[in-house]
């Protein structure tokens, strides 16, 4: 492809990744809020959104225009800077966490040997917003869930970090691409197989950092009314919304690559499968949310500090002596 | 240092990222209503007025965990690096080394669950 009016073509390549991941952020967000009712309403054995279009599909559109109507509210005692810039902070990192993605065997916006460290880095930007709003807000309920948002995605960075590891000791590479050529086609030659126990940390980890339930204590509802949003109308509750399903779309897609397998598929290897996969693992978080209560604080706490850190360093020595075997 | 594609397409990533969040925001200045009332911007207390501020002490029984937190991903990010070269290290030394390294993190854990820096309500001796 050649790029018009004599642009780099690196640039054209940046640009028509950014267009692209922006057209399916904003997209996905949509599908996300209309499958995510959906899923509660008929798990409830009730039909969800059916008003707005047929079986509702308008629904999330409707909602998007509701929130861009409503007025922005500042509360009296906030901090009018800290507050507003809370939930640009906590989107603005989603782009660069698709950067080193790979959604197909040509389908990745920049290849890099650092792109699992990328990622990882940047996903702890959200805490700092989740932290800012919180406190800037001047609201009780803000300050704690703020407090506990910390807390808990402190706790869960370590093995979530532990069992990415296991798998990035075995490829000898931090490069997503590579890690999931390595994989076969059926699903008894993805790492799943070889790495269960990795695969089970870093699921329970990636639902405690995206805040999904069981572990949606920083929100609370029935507790902290809304934990660290609980000041937010509008587009600032929209914008922390968005940046949350993002940060699931990215757990979930990062989950595929490492561990299902990425874009590998017993038919014709390509984009679609990596989009199937990772909207299964949506479905099954959405299920969660459904089926577990809510946990405790200390048991949140003390599951990852007691089971899952002792549980993946384990998991990692095992994976060391069978890399040297 | 020069910068090449891949910090710029990280910058302009990241630029971007705050432009989109920012966008929806202009588009509620200019569309949205505006009320104006002492209530509206009330923080919210479960319909009572706030009864003082929210920007008082109040304990953090997180204080431990986040020291253990700042310990833990030192350590864990030097296995980074160390994941690269891993496979290709000859014979067992590597592995000794990192069998060392992992026996302390674990060692670690166990020691502050037996200090009691796990367990609810807080009971930490020293």
């Amino acid at each position: 492809m050649n790029p018009p009016f004599g642009i780099p073509p690196e640039l054209f390549t940046i640009l028509l990744a950014l267009g692209l991941l922006a057209g399916f952020v904003g997209l996905n967000g949509l599908v996300l809020v209309y499958l995510e009712r959906k899923v509660a309403g008929h798990i409830q054995r009730r039909p969800g959104p059916f008003e707005v279009g047929p079986h509702g599909i308008l629904q999330p559109l409707a909602d998007a225009l509701k929130l861009v109507g409503k007025q922005l509210i500042t509360p009296r005692g906030a901090d009018k800077w800290l507050f507003w810039t809370a939930p640009i902070i906590s989107f603005a990192p989603v782009f660069v966490l698709f950067l080193p993605i790979p959604f197909g065997p040509v389908l990745t916006a920049m290849e890099m040997d650092l792109g699992l460290l990328l990622i990882l880095a940047f996903a702890g930007i959200n805490v700092l917003a989740l932290c800012l709003a919180g406190w800037s807000s001047e609201n009780k309920w803000s300050l704690l869930g703020a407090a506990r948002a910390v807390a808990q995605s402190v706790a869960y960075e370590i093995p979530l970090l532990l069992a990415v590891l296991a798998i990035a000791f075995q490829f000898g590479s931090l490069n997503l691409s590579t890690i999931v050529s390595g994989q076969g086609a059926w699903p008894w030659q993805w790492n799943i197989m070889v790495q269960p126990v990795a695969f089970f940390i870093y699921f329970v980890c990636a639902l405690a950092e995206t805040n999904r339930a069981p572990f949606d204590l920083p929100e609370a509802e029935s507790e902290l009314t809304a934990g660290f949003h609980t000041e937010y109308s509008g587009m600032g509750f929209g914008i922390f919304f968005l940046a949350e399903y993002a940060n699931m779309i990215v757990v979930c897609a990062v989950a595929t690559a490492l561990f299902l397998g990425g874009w590998n598929g017993p038919a014709a290897p390509g984009v679609w499968w990596f989009l199937v996969k990772v909207y299964l693992l949506l479905l099954v978080m959405m299920w969660f949310r459904w089926t577990y209560p809510r946990v405790r604080f200390d048991q949140l706490l003390n599951l990852s500090w007691k089971w899952l850190l002792p549980l993946a360093l384990i998991n990692l020595l095992v994976t060391l002596v069978l890399v040297k075997i | 240092m020069s910068l090449s594609w891949l910090h710029m397409s990280i910058i302009i990533f990241f630029i971007s990222g705050a432009l989109f969040a920012a966008a929806p925001f202009i588009a509620s200045m200019l569309l949205a209503t505006r009320a104006k009332s002492p209530a509206l911007y009330s923080p919210y207390e479960c319909g009572m007025d706030p009864y003082g501020s929210a920007w008082t002490k109040f304990g953090i029984n997180y204080y431990f965990y986040a020291l253990l937190f700042l310990a833990f991903d030192v350590d864990v990010l030097f296995l980074f690096p160390v994941a690269t070269a891993y496979a290709d290290g000859a014979g067992l030394v590597p592995f000794v080394k990192l069998f060392i390294f992992i026996v302390i993190l674990l060692a670690s854990v166990i020691f502050f669950w037996k200090k009691g820096v796990f367990t609810w309500p807080k009971r930490i001796r020293f």
